[in-house]
C-alpha cells in the first residue's frame, strides 16, 4: 500500500456505520486466513460485496488474488496515521 | 510504562503482499535444478528399471520445484527498478521457466545443464541487484570458516 501506508505506520481505524466507499482504505478480514487483517484501498463495492486494490498492482496481493470481499468482513475505515509523527495525517 | 507503550497498536493489519519473508535466492532453484542433472545421471547408469521409474518421477518434480522458484523469483524479488536496470532478465527468467518444463520431459542430460547455465545467469543479475546484502541473512563467521 506504499506510499500511501508503509510498513511499521500506525494507525487509527474507525468502525463504519455505512458501506465503505470506493477509493477509501478499509480493514478487512483476510478471506484466506483467518483472524488476519488486511488494510487496501476500495476499488468498486457492489451487491454485497466490494474489490481490494493495493496501491502497487504489481506486488500487491488483493482482490485479483484473493477475490471480492463481503462487506460483512469490512471491519473499519482507515482515517488518521498518527506515528511516524513526520507523516502523521488524514488517509 | 512509557506514552509509547499507550499509544502502541494493538492490533496488526497487513498492507502489503502475501506475508513475505524477503529471503529470495536463485540457489533454491539451482538446487532443485541440479537434482535433475544427478537424477538423469542415475537414471542413464541403471538397469534397475523400478529405480528408473523412480528416478523419471523424482526429476519431474525436482523440476516442477525449480520452476515454482524461478516464478518466486520473477514475480517477487525483481521490482520494475531491477528490470529497468537489467532489461535481460526478463527473458532469463521466461526462458529458465520453460526450460524446467523441457527437463521436466526430458531424460536428455543437455538440458539439465542448459537449465543450470540459464539458473546461474538470473543468479548472476540477482548479485548485481544487490540481492544477496538485501534478501539474505548474514552467517555466523564460525559457520562461514
Amino acid at each position: 500500500m506504499e506510499p500511501a501506508l508503509c510498513d511499521g505506520d500506525w494507525v487509527i481505524v474507525a468502525p463504519l456505520a455505512r458501506p465503505p466507499r470506493v477509493g477509501e482504505i478499509v480493514l478487512a478480514r483476510d478471506p484466506r486466513v483467518p483472524g488476519r487483517l488486511v488494510l487496501k484501498r476500495v476499488a468498486r463495492v457492489k451487491g454485497g460485496v466490494c474489490t481490494l486494490l493495493g496501491d502497487r498492482p504489481e506486488e500487491s496481493t488483493d482482490s485479483r488474488t484473493f477475490g471480492p470481499v463481503a462487506l460483512s468482513a469490512v471491519l473499519g475505515r482507515a482515517v488518521f496515521r498518527y506515528a511516524p509523527l513526520l507523516r502523521a495525517g488524514l488517509l | 510504562m512509557f506514552l509509547t507503550d499507550l499509544l502502541k497498536p494493538k492490533t496488526i493489519a497487513y498492507a502489503h503482499c502475501d506475508l513475505p519473508c524477503g529471503v529470495y535466492d536463485p540457489e533454491q532453484a539451482r538446487i532443485e535444478a541440479e537434482s535433475c542433472y544427478k537424477i538423469i545421471e542415475k537414471y542413464n547408469a541403471s538397469s534397475d528399471d523400478q529405480f528408473k521409474t523412480r528416478a523419471i518421477v523424482i526429476k519431474e518434480e525436482r523440476a516442477e520445484l525449480a520452476k515454482h522458484h524461478i516464478d518466486v523469483l520473477w514475480s517477487d524479488y525483481f521490482k520494475p527498478e531491477h528490470v529497468q536496470k537489467y532489461p535481460e532478465i526478463t527473458e532469463l527468467c521466461w526462458k529458465a521457466a520453460k526450460q524446467c518444463s523441457k527437463v521436466k520431459g526430458s531424460l536428455d542430460i543437455g538440458e539439465a545443464k542448459t537449465l543450470l547455465d540459464m539458473i546461474d545467469k538470473i543468479a548472476d543479475v540477482w548479485t548485481k541487484a544487490g540481492g544477496p546484502t538485501a534478501t539474505r541473512m548474514p552467517k555466523a563467521a564460525a559457520a562461514r570458516a
